[in-house]
């Protein structure tokens, strides 16, 4: 069974419909990667995924695990293994990062009939985790993304999905923005991630990142479907092609 | 509108025909039977405010003109005095209905050249120099109409004093607490005393049972030279009780003074803040969060007067609104001539957690000088639809992310509060207001 089985899944924001038909499975293990121009509906999909009542999902379906992801509210999506490095991650003055990440993990505990997690083993992780994407230990203290720069928000996008251990992983465009050492270093945060148990799905603009995130799959997104899907070859293709090629497919 | 014009009109004479009867007067020093008929002539030039009255306009006085509130002997005292204990250590004086209950109080010694005792108190001792010098001399009978009833019928008032130089570290808690006898009315009235140089800390708790009374405090509040004034002020009135206070402060040179005020609930609450900045250099900050629920109304009006130069004032208020509330912040920041270099900021922030609350904010500027900084704002608005999918998004139930965003925003009021027990006090009173399971209170 796939972890993450979309099928003919349309979607539309204040009555405009942006996904139009999109076909997609992830099995465990997998990496795919979605790639397409601006406007061609990648952070749609990502959003509805995670479940953003912004967007109603006006046919289709989407199975997690065999379940209805569809059916289930943004935070249950969550508890069950589902997480979305957002592209633009919100700040959230007068909350901590540490705060904020405790109160995730216990409710996603929680959901799971585990016990709360004992502080000093909690902020033994966090620190452990901290380390792999390089974020500065003085940001655990400081309100949610309020004052980072665009690197260590997208780095923060990161940290969290490692403290979270999500089984599906949905990163929109975390690479945008980014210098090359960011870049690596967000990169070596998702592949210390990759496991046979863990899907992945990697949006990006820009073919650079998926030298560093080595995709099973890739798929190329214009107009609100899946236009071609082909093996990690084909990003490099669209690098030097562009996406003109798909012109006739897009209109 | 005729019949409310008549119950004003009904309730001038019976506010002068109270005290002409009032008993138990006699013994009373003449300066202070002076400055009583000061306050009901004050009253009775002024008059019952009137609905068409700017400064009047959204407080709605109904409530208040249409019942009789007299001053009565108190009642029993369902107000949860033991519990609501705001301050672990200091003095803690107990005033029911406006009387000081010594059996309630705890007369914890304070430092030499620092006095806190009720006026009835200093009266029999002969100790009364300071009330007489300085009693009703800040109030302004002549602008508030409750400021000039409080005046004439202050049945005691707590008397605080500091020597110059003196520095009290302890907080002196006063608690005017209302008795559950119905239509009571209170005058709690008090009065700090800050001599140059010296430091006080005082916490003023308003606390109510279920009765529905009116109570009408005032606090006068003199920082002398350099000295330093931190005033907190809880409210915290009970579902039926109405307030009509104010709270005069004079600053003088180098001067500071903190106000930090938490209003919790009460059905009509009103605060008038007065603040003269009369001393070179001298500074207010003025903070203040109100959380209400319900049908409550409740109304701050700020009146921040620079009449030097170098002054600079603060005033951050905050507003937490549900049910069908309603609330009026009204802020004037007023720079004299001649008081240059003045610096002023004014802030007044609400969040709405329901469509059927509703925030008047008004902020002010006068200013009459031409070399000043000053600033003013105002927002008003829902808890942010993107924060709160972020939160849910990483685990966290929809109540508790509207609970710790809540609470973001009312902790910056909590976080001057420079006495540990009063902010742990603050924070559990803010969280029984706040959405959410007990995760939300393991924030910070």
């Amino acid at each position: 069974m796939a972890l993450l089985e979309i099928e003919n899944l349309h979607a539309a924001i204040d009555g405009t419909e942006i996904l139009k038909g999109i076909d997609l499975a992830i099995n465990p293990g997998e990496v795919h990667a979605i790639m397409g121009p601006n406007g061609s509906g990648k952070s749609t999909l990502a959003k509805v995924l995670a479940g953003d009542a912004a967007y109603e999902v006006t046919k289709g379906s989407v199975r997690f695990n065999g379940d209805d992801l569809l059916e289930m509210d943004p935070e249950i999506r969550a508890r069950v293994g589902i997480f979305l490095g957002f592209q633009y991650p919100v700040e959230i003055p007068g909350v901590s990062n540490t705060y904020f990440l405790k109160a995730a993990v216990n409710a996603i505990r929680k959901h799971r009939g585990q016990d709360e997690m004992d502080a000093m083993e909690f902020l033994q992780l966090i620190k452990e985790r901290a380390q792999t994407v390089k974020l500065d230990d003085a940001l655990l203290q400081r309100p949610v993304n309020e004052g980072f720069s665009g690197g260590e928000k997208k780095r923060n996008e990161v940290f969290q999905m490692a403290v979270l251990e999500p089984s599906m992983a949905i990163l929109d465009e975390t690479d945008s923005g980014l210098d090359i050492d960011a870049l690596r270093t967000v990169a070596e945060g998702v592949n210390a991630m990759r496991s046979e148990d863990r899907g992945f799905l990697v949006i990006t603009h820009y073919q650079r990142l998926l030298n560093y995130i080595v995709p099973d799959r890739v798929h190329v997104l214009l107009g609100g479907k899946i236009v071609k899907s082909g093996g990690k070859e084909l990003a490099e293709e669209l690098e030097e092609t562009g996406y003109a090629m798909f012109g006739e497919q897009a209109a | 509108m005729s019949q409310a014009i008549a119950s004003i009109a009904e309730q001038q004479s019976v506010y002068l025909r109270d005290f002409e009867q009032a008993p138990g007067r006699e013994g009373e020093p003449e300066w202070l039977a002076a400055l009583r008929r000061r306050g009901i002539e004050a009253f009775e030039r002024r008059g019952f405010p009137h609905s068409r009255e700017e400064a009047w306009r959204k407080t709605k006085l109904t409530a208040v003109a249409n019942s009789h509130f007299t001053v009565k002997e108190p009642g029993a005292l369902s107000a949860p005095l033991a519990e609501r204990r705001p301050v672990a250590d200091g003095p803690r004086l107990v005033f029911v209905d406006g009387r000081f209950d010594a059996g309630r109080s705890d007369r914890e010694a304070l430092p030499d050249g620092v006095t806190a005792a009720p006026l009835s108190e200093l009266i029999a001792s002969g100790d009364s120099a300071v009330a007489e010098a300085h009693l009703g001399t800040l109030a302004a009978i002549g602008e508030h109409p409750f400021a000039a009833l409080n005046t004439a019928f202050m049945q005691d008032a707590l008397v605080i004093h500091a020597s110059a130089g003196k520095v009290c570290e302890a907080p002196i808690t006063v608690v005017f607490a209302s008795s559950d006898s119905d239509e009571q009315a209170a005058y709690p009235r008090l009065l700090a005393v800050a001599e140059p140089g010296s430091e006080l800390r005082i916490v003023e708790q308003h606390l109510g049972g279920g009765a529905k009374y009116l109570s009408c405090p005032v606090t006068e509040l003199d920082a002398g030279q350099g000295a330093v004034l931190s005033y907190y002020r809880l409210q915290e009135l009970g579902e039926a009780g109405l307030q009509l206070g104010t709270v005069h402060a004079r600053t003088d040179r180098d001067a500071s003074l903190r106000l930090h005020a938490l209003a919790a609930d009460g059905q009509l609450a009103r605060t008038d803040v007065y603040v003269d900045l009369d001393g070179p250099g001298s500074e207010a900050e003025l903070n203040g969060l109100y959380m209400t629920a319900g049908q409550q109304f409740c109304d701050h009006h700020t009146w921040v007067n620079h009449n030097a130069e170098h002054t600079t004032s603060r005033q951050v208020f905050k507003g937490v609104l549900d049910g069908r509330s309603e609330t009026v912040f009204d802020g004037l920041v007023k720079v004299a001539e001649g008081a240059q270099k003045t610096d002023a900021q004014q802030q007044n922030r609400n969040l709405l957690m329901s469509k059927l609350a509703l925030a008047h904010s008004n902020p002010r500027l006068e200013i009459y000088a031409d070399d000043v900084k000053c600033a003013h704002g105002s927002t008003t608005g829902q808890l942010d639809e993107a924060a709160l999918f972020y939160l849910r998004s990483r685990g966290i139930g929809p109540q508790e992310a509207k609970g710790m965003l809540t609470f973001a925003f009312a902790n910056e009021m909590l976080r001057p509060i420079r006495i540990d027990s009063l902010h742990e006090y603050e924070r559990a009173l803010l969280f029984r207001q706040l959405p959410g399971d007990e995760t939300v209170r393991e924030v910070e």
